[in-house]
């Protein structure tokens, strides 16, 4: 019995192609995402060990809760400590040396008078105390700064932008541009910068001046004696301390760090993981269709080895394990892909400014176990109820001349496809429009279900629809045309089965259209209704920046008004929430605020705004007392000022900036908005402000109209990503067209030899195969938007809350994608055409 | 031969086998109360014009089709009161099948062929018979070929051998040579009469050739679902002569 198997197998492999391609691909994806992850994590454990290499203990002030500031640190929002604190530190027993450490915003000026801003990552400065023991910094050329004005950068940026020992170089620092010289260019053990952030190392003065920390430190590090272990020193440290600073070790700076690194990653792991599992799904159609079909073809084969005594379970599981086996090799090689593809993303990672350290890739047992168990399970769970139905296939079968077609009945199909397409939508609508806790996970188990029922309800129209799309073609191209539709009619349940992959991908990617194109239209609706500002100033991406830019602007001529406008991060009820900072003074004129009760004056009384959004969530309104958390200054109560009509530009909860000043050692703004005083010529204020700006190279000036460009092409940079991660699913259902039509070339030999028998040309056969494909594909895709609008337009309602009050239905698109499938139906068909097209008459009437 | 006969036991025989197909309007009576008996080591021929319910009665005698009432027994096992399990072991173990078409797995050695149903249970085969069955094949030298690289004949040789190498009480033949040409036909026919005479195996073979019925010790003629004749010991022209009357 294994021997007809394992033959059958290799006898049939070309049918089984696309099943391994599906997988493979799959599987590629997940061993690359995890291997990828895995390496960045090791990479960054590895740095941020080193960074507080030689650090033993720590000391800080205590935060009410750990968080990003928009500092760029990294680091939790944490009052400073005062600089006469080191002594107390220094006369505990067993410490050894001890120095303090300053953080702030240092940005490099590149050559050309460019700021050099990587994208995502931080600019940080640093204090340099040059104590041998606890130095992080391997100087590849120079050495640390030993004077005021000089300065020390990471290896890469020097590289990057051609600075050498010697050079005089430009900081943008909180308060403008300074110069600095160029003394030494180091590297972290064996990386080149930190994660992607260009580092600038100062004078301990220096930085604490820059740094608006004078006569303070953010922490006070210190070294051990020998045979005074960290753990030891850091609870004798402790005893010694007021209460409100702490001492941690070493080790736990570097875990903090290296988590907050590992969060941004766990969500891009996640991102891709996802995409990952689309691509599989919409492979086990593949293959549930590639096993259904080879069953149907081999019913005769099934039936002779059920007369001859094989059990159902015997041809169940001798299907199955074609399966298994077609699993196996394709999960291992996707395995080898996946690692090929996490070198290629390393790489890609290091173009873009991250240095990833030598050392190769992680493969954890985990992600060759996960890839290997997948790649088995999917190919098998898919190919369960063809396997099943070959296991039913009667003994009998193998004498009656004609096939059997099984023949289900097709309101059985219509009842249980309905259950599952219902239930699918019911899970889908509670995770978008009820208050559930794993609100994502219901929409995500509620799309699969979805997707499942619909491919099962697919044949049912699958026939009369592939009938009205391949209408034109026997007025077009005659006797071919009208096989081409007649063929893409005949087995309407194996043309569903070949479009539902094609369903999902054309689905989601229709879906992503719908929103992109709502966002869009919504953004564009926001800016124009509520920035009264001509100018909106930030950096290239929306980094922060000094607030001397604000100052110098509101005594800039010409110019009515600039208010700058910070965001940091507090804790309303146990959750993080964003705060906003503007100028109560300026406010009102830059930005459209509809009060619904109270007055914006009221954030000059260190009073909160809040959104109508967030007072119906929490019952507040004018007049309420608030709590919230702050990192570094713990519980603050507030008085309700007012409530606003939900606003793109404030979010929930807005105060006045001295407020912000009070609770957050982040003294910087992320965008500044601005508005020419009347009567002053658009180009006089353009070339005002430019020449304001000029302090500040890190500042793109940026008009109303360019700042809705500017949101539209981050929507677009978004849409472009996710397009090309469903690309993936799509090419898997492209490859599952050309397999199926491959097949069914095979299955109608002798039909097309008929054909050919009585005159068809070559041309003809091509043509006919070729328009089937068209017809099938064109299914998949009608069908597949149809039901990518319709999950667009739930998407959009569910975020109606968000801020994305227009449904955009981007019709051109949707042609464009439509014309898109056709033309990829048509190319997935050259290879069958051309294999019918060549074949001989005389061997295929002949053939069994 | 009517000696003999009468004095062996019966490989398997059905009892007012009826055999209806569709429901309502489009219903067909397949069989209609059908009692025969097939005897052991006995080269029996089911003929009878198309249509008259020969096949139906082969595939239900042989445990492939389910029935409608009566009764079919092989040996004493009543198949009636057998589940699918029950059916698959006893096709396995108990009968051989030779089909019209399609009797080998293209996939497979013509030895593997034959030895499939043996694989398939899981048992070894007995390498003394496996040998004699190959010598009355006479197929020693084509063993290690695939199906589509042998002649018609020595296909169905193959599925004969194959029929013949788990030692069934009885081998149930469809149309054996309707594909082959005359010689090729001779060939099979020739070897099956061997297997009965020289190894004392049961056949049931259903034809509408009058040559091939030639070969059997017994011919048994079915028309619109009932048994209507028999001959024993049947030349060509005999037959030809009985098969006529249905035409009128």
């Amino acid at each position: 019995m294994w021997r007809a198997t394992r033959k059958g197998l290799m006898a049939h492999k070309f049918r089984l192609v696309s099943t391994y391609i599906a997988v493979l691909l799959g599987v590629a994806f997940v061993a690359g995402t995890l291997v990828l992850s895995d390496t960045l994590q090791h990479t960054f454990d590895n740095l941020f060990t080193e960074v507080t290499k030689g650090t033993d203990v720590s000391v800080r002030s205590k935060a009410a809760f750990t968080s990003n500031d928009d500092s760029g640190s990294g680091a939790s929002d944490r009052e400073a400590v005062p600089a006469s604190l080191v002594s107390t530190v220094e006369k505990v027993d067993g410490v050894k040396v001890v120095t303090g450490n300053v953080q702030g915003y240092a940005a490099l000026i590149d050559k050309d008078g460019k700021a050099i801003i990587p994208q995502g990552p931080p600019t940080i400065g640093v204090s340099y105390s040059g104590v041998e023991e606890m130095d992080p910094l391997t100087f590849t050329a120079g050495n640390g700064p030993r004077a005021p004005n000089e300065i020390a950068i990471d290896r890469r940026t020097a590289t990057d932008h051609h600075f050498a020992v010697g050079d005089r170089v430009s900081v943008l620092l909180q308060d403008g541009t300074k110069q600095f010289d160029l003394v030494g260019i180091f590297k972290f053990g064996e990386a080149d910068n930190l994660a992607g952030a260009t580092l600038t190392a100062f004078y301990p003065s220096t930085a604490q001046q820059e740094f608006n920390k004078v006569g303070k430190w953010d922490t006070i590090d210190v070294a051990a004696e020998p045979g005074v272990s960290s753990t030891e020193l850091r609870d004798r440290i402790a005893g010694a301390l007021p209460k409100q600073y702490e001492a941690v070790t070493g080790q736990t700076v570097a875990d903090e760090a290296s988590n907050q690194v590992k969060q941004g990653l766990g969500f891009f792991t996640t991102l891709l993981l996802v995409f990952a599992a689309i691509a599989l799904f919409t492979g086990s159609f593949i293959i549930f269709n590639t096993f259904s079909i080879i069953v149907a073809q081999r019913i005769r084969e099934m039936a002779l080895l059920r007369a001859l005594g094989a059990s159902r379970r015997q041809v169940t599981r001798s299907v199955l394990a074609e399966a298994v086996a077609v699993g196996l090799v394709a999960a291992v090689s996707g395995l080898v892909l996946g690692l090929g593809f996490a070198k290629g993303l390393t790489a890609l990672f290091d173009a873009i400014g991250m240095d990833i350290p030598g050392g190769g890739l992680v493969l954890k047992t985990r992600t060759w176990v996960t890839s290997i168990v997948l790649g088995v399970v999917v190919t098998t769970v898919a190919a369960l109820i063809p396997a099943r139905k070959a296991g039913r296939v009667p003994p009998v079968a193998a004498m009656r001349e004609t096939d059997i077609e099984p023949a289900s009945s097709m309101r059985r199909r219509l009842v249980s496809g309905g259950l599952v397409l219902g239930f699918g939508l019911l899970l889908l609508f509670t995770g978008l429009f009820g208050s559930v806790k794993n609100g994502i996970s219901l929409v995500g188990l509620g799309c699969m279900l979805a997707f499942i029922g619909i491919s099962m309800l697919a044949p049912v129209v699958a026939r009369p629809l592939a009938g009205a799309i391949g209408r034109p073609l026997p007025r077009l191209f005659g006797t071919s045309g009208r096989l081409a539709q007649q063929n893409a009619m005949r087995n309407p349940r194996r043309t569903a089965s070949t479009a539902s992959a094609l369903i999902i991908g054309l689905g989601l990617v229709g879906a992503v259209a719908v929103m992109a194109a709502s966002i869009k239209t919504s953004v564009t609706d926001l800016v124009n209704r509520n920035i009264k500002a001509d100018y909106v100033l930030a950096t290239k991406s929306f980094g922060n920046f000094s607030p001397k830019l604000a100052e110098s602007l509101n005594v800039t001529p010409g110019i009515d008004a600039a208010s700058g406008i910070r965001i940091g991060e507090v804790q309303i009820d146990g959750t993080k929430k964003q705060l906003q900072a503007v100028d109560p003074a300026t406010i009102d004129k830059l930005i459209r605020i509809d009060m619904k009760s109270g007055a914006v004056s009221a954030l000059g009384n260190n009073q909160l705004l809040v959104s109508e959004k967030i007072a119906k969530d929490k019952g507040w309104k004018r007049g309420d007392t608030v709590t919230m958390k702050f990192a570094k200054t713990g519980d603050k109560t507030f008085l309700v000022g007012g409530v606003y009509e939900n606003n793109q530009f404030l979010g929930d909860v807005t105060t006045g900036i001295s407020t912000f000043e009070a609770n957050f050692s982040n003294p910087l703004d992320f965008v500044v908005v601005v508005k020419g005083a009347p009567g002053v010529s658009s180009s006089e204020l353009r070339s005002a402000l430019d020449k304001a700006v000029k302090p500040f190279p890190n500042i793109e000036v940026r008009t109303r109209a360019e700042y809705v460009q500017y949101t539209q092409d981050q929507v677009n940079q978004m849409l472009t990503l996710v397009y090309a991660l469903l690309m993936l699913a799509i090419v898997i259902a492209l490859i599952g067209i050309m397999n199926t039509m491959a097949l069914s070339v095979f299955e109608r030999t002798r039909e097309i030899g008929l054909a050919r028998a009585v005159g068809m040309s070559r041309r003809q056969v091509r043509r006919m195969i070729r328009w089937e494909s068209v017809v099938v594909s064109l299914l998949g895709a009608v069908v597949g938007l149809v039901v990518g609008v319709g999950f667009g337009w739930a998407l959009v309602r569910a975020l109606a809350d968000e801020g994305i009050q227009s449904l955009t239905i981007p019709f051109g698109t949707l042609v464009g994608f439509l014309v898109f499938a056709g033309v990829a139906g048509m190319g997935a068909a050259i290879f069958p055409a051309r294999r019918a097209a060549r074949l001989d008459v005389l061997t295929a009437i002949a053939a069994e | 031969m009517t000696a003999t006969a009468t004095t062996t036991r019966l490989a398997a025989h059905t009892e007012d086998l009826v055999k209806v197909y569709g429901e309502g309007d489009t219903q067909v009576r397949a069989l209609d109360g059908v009692t025969v008996g097939f005897d052991s080591g006995v080269f029996t021929a089911i003929m009878g014009p198309s249509g008259s319910g020969k096949s139906t009665l082969m595939h239900c005698a042989a445990g492939l089709d389910t029935i409608t009432s009566g009764h079919v027994y092989l040996a004493d096992t009543d198949l009636t009161a057998l589940n699918d399990k029950d059916l698959t072991r006893l096709r396995r173990d108990r009968v051989g099948f030779i089909f019209q078409a399609f009797n080998l797995l293209p996939t497979l050695t013509a030895l593997e062929n034959i030895t499939l149903p043996l694989d398939i249970a899981g048992r070894k085969p007995d390498k003394a018979w496996l040998d004699s069955v190959i010598d009355t094949v006479g197929l020693r030298d084509r063993l290690n070929h695939r199906p589509t690289e042998l002649s018609g004949g020595q296909q169905q040789r193959v599925a004969a051998a194959r029929a013949l190498a788990s030692r069934p009480e009885i081998i149930f033949a469809d149309e054996p040579t309707g594909n082959l040409d005359s010689r090729s036909g001779s060939e099979v026919l020739s070897f099956m009469r061997r297997s009965v005479k020289e190894m004392g195996q049961t056949i049931v073979m259903v034809t509408h050739d009058p040559v091939a019925a030639s070969y059997a010790d017994r011919v048994v003629f079915l028309a619109d679902g009932r048994i209507v004749d028999e001959m024993l010991d049947p030349t060509a022209e005999h037959v030809l002569d009985r098969m006529k009357k249905f035409g009128q």
